[in-house]
């Protein structure tokens, strides 16, 4: 039995014992369409310029590395210091099979996603072994181990210079209509990324975010399954950067370890995560553009722009509001505007 | 097979030793402060380079660099790390972790800009200048001083600690801050005092290493990441863990080297660090005290 049905400010569907909701007052969907819409049109005033493109596709795939990421660190109430693990698992694993093996990029879609899944599942224990700081460093080190083995073993991975010369995922005919093709692609993966968070944000099942993250102990008591979700929160953001790894070897062409795995990269992205909010998942999108913005228009400064970088990203840190980034800017002065967020104390 | 197996003993002891003077300050900060030090590795590089600085653009001799470069090391200790960010983001651990690590970036390619390593940056604190023969083992006597300087310190450290008031105030800290806060500990002096006190061994041990290490502006970054193995392995900021931890770690590469490939030796360590992790949680020593 079908039943459709106005509520105040949402439409509802009942099937059976199934119901679904959809919110139709207009300042439930306004301002992120605007938001969305904005994003889609950029390219149109940027088209001939092809650098500022690609630091809009650079931006989409940062944002898209640092949505799981601040999902994870909600989830599992830790700071995870080496998501780029898996985004270098994830670009290894399909650039190096693409190579030898001749695997297309769907192929080495799903295998990316199986080798990042079951990494992620054997280093998923440390989430309830190690401690908050023990954590952090576990995670800091795996990654620079693993730039470590991409020099050792040189003839493989090619750790100094990088694999190349991988399938790209599209041809449009055009280098510019491919441009624009991966700035779309990128755009549509950081989105999907910000809706399956804000879904898993939103749910029953993301109740348990905050309620790991609030107190571990509490939750446990009141029936939480605490390491389950542990493992669930750590290994789904993984798979998620993996798949940003196997975009980027497919888009770009060309992955090296030496470019992703370092420490520097990491901490690009964890500013991204401040800089944008870290308690909104939707913070990463402006914190992203910003950070790209900033490190593509420093680069005319020659080799001084990589002490200038840092710096400035301190400026950031230090001038933003504590915790609440861009984006809590942002929700302070349009606070009747509702967009769904991780609002977790700390 | 005897000669390897002499081979690797002496090695344990000489990179176990200088092992334990890098990661020395490292753990101090994390028993006393209960943070990492992911600026750790600033310490290095202010240590080669600053020490250069004075000596070759200011043009002096190199005790007064030493003791000029000290006081500039234990001044960016205290304004910088410590009330620069540790104070600020005592509560914010992402962010205190990340804005520690920029200000080590930003060091290390400041350095890097200034003083390439085509500049070719050296530090003279070679002491003895000959070879050492132990058995059928060729070692060159900087690296036996730079080892032994490294347990004097370590020595001097924990005597400290077990000796004097201040150490048995800091090591109360390490226990429970609250408890000796309500004892009266000065905790803010203490902090200073700690974060002083973690600047130490580094210097010295980047001092000591120098003539055999070799000075580039990224050294800082496998050696914060020598000190936070031991750390790691040790115990939270525990002493006797960053002791053992230290040689545990000198006799792993030692072996791999010796036995296997050097090249292979810090991945032979990580695995370690991890399988004592997955068996004892914390580390060696878990009690997250100082001692």
């Amino acid at each position: 039995m079908v039943s459709l049905e106005f509520k105040r400010d949402r439409l509802q569907l009942r099937w059976g014992d199934q119901k679904y909701e959809w919110e139709i007052e207009p300042r439930y969907w306004r301002n992120p369409a605007i938001g969305v819409l904005l994003l889609a049109i950029l390219p149109l005033f940027v088209y001939s310029y092809p650098n500022i493109l690609t630091m809009f596709t650079t931006a989409n795939l940062y944002a898209a590395i640092a949505i799981p990421l601040g999902l994870q660190m909600i989830g599992t109430a830790r700071v995870n210091f080496g998501p780029q693990l898996y985004l270098g698992l994830g670009g290894y694993t399909s650039a190096l099979l693409n190579l030898h093996l001749g695997w297309s990029p769907l192929a080495t879609l799903g295998a990316t996603i199986l080798a990042c899944g079951f990494l992620a599942l054997l280093l998923s224990p440390t989430t309830f072994i190690a401690k908050g700081l023990y954590f952090s460093l576990i995670t800091l080190i795996l990654p620079l181990t693993f730039l470590d083995v991409t020099f050792i073993y040189g003839d493989i991975f090619r750790g100094e210079v990088g694999l190349t010369g991988m399938s790209a995922l599209f041809n449009l005919g055009k280098v510019r209509w491919n441009y624009l093709g991966y700035f779309y692609v990128s755009l549509l993966l950081m989105l999907l990324y910000l809706w399956v968070s804000d879904k898993i944000g939103r749910s029953r099942f993301g109740v348990t975010l905050a309620a790991i993250n609030e107190n571990e102990d509490v939750a446990r008591m009141m029936g939480v399954d605490i390491n389950r979700y542990k493992i669930f929160y750590f290994v789904f953001p993984s798979i998620l950067t993996g798949i940003v790894g196997w975009f980027i070897v497919h888009t770009f062409r060309t992955f090296a370890g030496v470019t992703y795995l370092p420490l520097d990269f990491m901490i690009k992205i964890l500013i991204i995560v401040i800089v944008g909010g870290r308690a909104y998942v939707y913070g990463a999108i402006p914190g992203a553009y910003l950070i790209s913005a900033v490190e593509d228009s420093l680069r005319a400064l020659g080799p001084i722009n990589y002490v200038v970088f840092p710096l400035v990203l301190i400026g950031l840190v230090l001038i933003l509001p504590r915790g609440e980034g861009l984006w809590g800017l942002y929700h302070k002065r349009h606070h009747r505007d509702y967009f769904p967020l991780f609002h977790v104390r700390r | 097979m005897g000669s390897t197996w002499q081979s690797i003993l002496v090695y344990t002891f000489i990179w176990g030793s200088i092992y334990l003077l890098i990661s020395l300050g490292f753990s101090l900060v994390c028993g006393v402060l209960r943070i990492f030090h992911l600026g750790y590795g600033a310490i290095f590089v202010i240590a080669a380079y600053g020490t250069w600085v004075f000596m070759e653009d200011v043009g002096l001799g190199l005790i007064p660099s030493i003791a000029l470069m000290f006081l500039v090391q234990i001044g960016f200790a205290v304004a910088i790390f410590y009330r620069g960010v540790f104070q600020r983001y005592l509560e914010e651990e992402e962010t205190l972790l990340t804005m520690a690590v920029l200000i080590f970036i930003a060091l290390t390619h400041l350095a890097n800009y200034l003083y390439p390593v085509t500049a070719g940056v050296s530090i003279p604190t070679t002491l003895i200048d000959d070879i050492l023969k132990i058995g059928t083992v060729k070692i060159a006597y900087q690296m036996v001083l730079a080892a032994l300087v490294g347990i004097i310190v370590t020595l001097v450290f924990v005597a400290m600690f077990l000796k004097t008031r201040v150490g048995l105030i800091i090591r109360a800290m390490s226990q429970n801050i609250q408890a000796a806060m309500l004892m009266g500990a000065n905790v803010r002096k203490m902090y200073y005092l700690a974060i002083v006190l973690s600047v130490i061994p580094p210097t010295i041990c980047m001092l000591m290493i120098a003539p055999f290490w070799g000075i580039d502006p990224f050294m800082g970054s496998p050696l914060l990441m020598t000190a936070m193995l031991v750390a790691i392995l040790g115990g939270l900021g525990n002493l006797k863990g960053s002791i053992t931890a230290s040689y545990l770690i000198g006799f792993i590469h030692a072996s791999v080297s010796f036995l296997y490939m050097s090249r292979f030796m810090g991945l032979a360590a990580l695995v370690v660090t991890l399988i004592v992790l997955m068996i004892k949680r914390g580390g060696l020593f878990a009690g997250e005290t100082l001692w």
